[in-house]
């Protein structure tokens, strides 16, 4: 997981759609796969750092939880129908949101679209 | 490239809820008529190819309006200090309007979302004015999964917000340009539309105890619905058509909540089995 967050870190860096999306986008993420948990610091649209937890002491804006096997196919190059998605995800049951939703609502496209950035190889 | 395509728009004026409403509406082709709904935050571009299709268009007339508060259709005189609440009385009766004004004789109705979910209003309550129903991502009845008020707010771009949610439901085999295409519709909303129309399609149940009395028999009733659909999924549109007697249902396997807009090509086979579907006035009881 750590290497495909550092893939996306990359790859957002180098999305200048998405830079500018997540222009007023300055938040930490907190993303828990299975027992795994990471915090996603975001400023200005990039994503800065990444920090493996676990963390009690660590604010963070939002949560996405979810499980390893969801979010492989979420990144499918053809997700099957509710993997296409993360709210997809979170209607079948296999993910959801913590914190503070509207913050995710506000940069919902920005999120998503970075979310998805591991999905762009197969894609092409 | 240049091209004139064989959709013409006009304006038609008519009375909704007491007061004046100005109406845009497009069509294209001759024959029988088709009556087009757009989906909630929308208007009538999601069915321009349909519109174009020269193969529907050389039997049928298609015609699709923006209901009052969407795209070239203005809102009733003294919006601006309104709240725009869509109700499915409202909604009937600027359908009929449109109906009486365009002189439709039985249409078919073909609507999206909820305009699906009107379709089959209409098939419960005013059967005699139609000939058959098209109800696309159309169901009874569900709750929002998300609060409405998101779309609507001063601190935020509602519309970019509804489009970020509504990708939701838009195919991974949609083509690109039209998934953004489609969603362009639902950026460029007007303020609090979109929160207007979903206040009617999460909030009024209505539907539910009226789809017994719908009479296939008498107006054939078509639901489709898209496997990538997470608003109105399958499995909701397939528990209305069992509760419609007579009811028949498609599952489209590679399209979401907006077909005939975000994935015209893979749309087309289904809509035109769904117009074969739909009796002639005169083979109608």
């Amino acid at each position: 997981m750590r290497d495909t967050l550092e893939t996306m870190r990359g790859r957002l860096a180098e999305t200048p759609h998405l830079l500018r999306l997540g222009r007023l986008f300055t938040e930490t993420v907190q993303l828990r796969v299975d027992d795994a948990e990471y915090y996603l610091d975001f400023e200005k649209g990039a994503l800065v750092t990444i920090t493996e937890g676990p963390s009690r002491k660590t604010p963070y804006r939002f949560a996405l939880v979810t499980d390893g096997e969801a979010l492989a196919r979420f990144w499918e190059p053809v997700p099957a129908p509710g993997f296409h998605d993360i709210f997809g995800l979170v209607k079948l049951g296999r993910a959801r949101i913590e914190g503070d939703i509207l913050t995710l609502v506000k940069n919902l496209r920005f999120f998503k679209e970075f979310m998805a950035l591991a999905r762009r190889e197969a894609v092409q | 490239m240049t091209a004139i395509e064989p959709i013409t728009g006009r304006y038609l004026t008519v009375t909704v809820e007491g007061a004046p409403r100005r109406i845009y509406f497009e069509e294209a082709g001759e024959g029988r008529p088709v009556l087009c709904l757009h989906t909630a935050g929308a208007d009538t571009r999601q069915w321009r190819h349909l519109m174009n299709d020269a193969e529907v268009t050389a039997t049928h007339r298609l015609i699709a309006f923006d209901m009052p508060w969407h795209g070239k259709s203005l809102p009733p005189e003294g919006f601006e200090i309104q709240e725009y609440l869509l109700t499915t009385d409202a909604y009937i009766e600027t359908i009929l309007a449109v109906i009486d004004g365009l002189g439709l004789e039985r249409p078919i109705l073909a609507g999206c979302s909820m305009g699906g979910r009107i379709a089959l209003q209409l098939a419960a309550l005013h059967p005699e004015r139609f000939s058959g129903f098209i109800a696309i991502a159309a169901s009874d009845f569900q709750p929002a999964w998300y609060d409405i008020d998101w779309f609507h707010r001063p601190d935020a771009h509602g519309g970019e917000m509804g489009a970020a949610l509504v990708s939701a439901n838009i195919s991974p085999h949609a083509p690109e340009e039209e998934r953004w295409n489609t969603l362009w519709m639902f950026m460029q909303s007007g303020p609090g539309v979109f929160r207007g129309d979903l206040s009617f399609y999460t909030r009024d149940d209505s539907l539910i105890a009226r789809l017994g009395q719908i009479d296939c028999a008498r107006t054939p009733v078509h639901i489709l619905v898209g496997a990538y659909d997470l608003t109105c999924t399958p499995e909701d549109a397939e528990r209305t058509a069992r509760a419609i007697p007579g009811a028949t249902l498609t599952v489209m396997d590679e399209l979401g909540h907006f077909p005939m807009s975000e994935h015209p090509h893979g749309f087309r086979p289904f809509f035109l089995d769904a117009l074969a579907r739909m009796r002639q006035p005169a083979e109608v009881a």
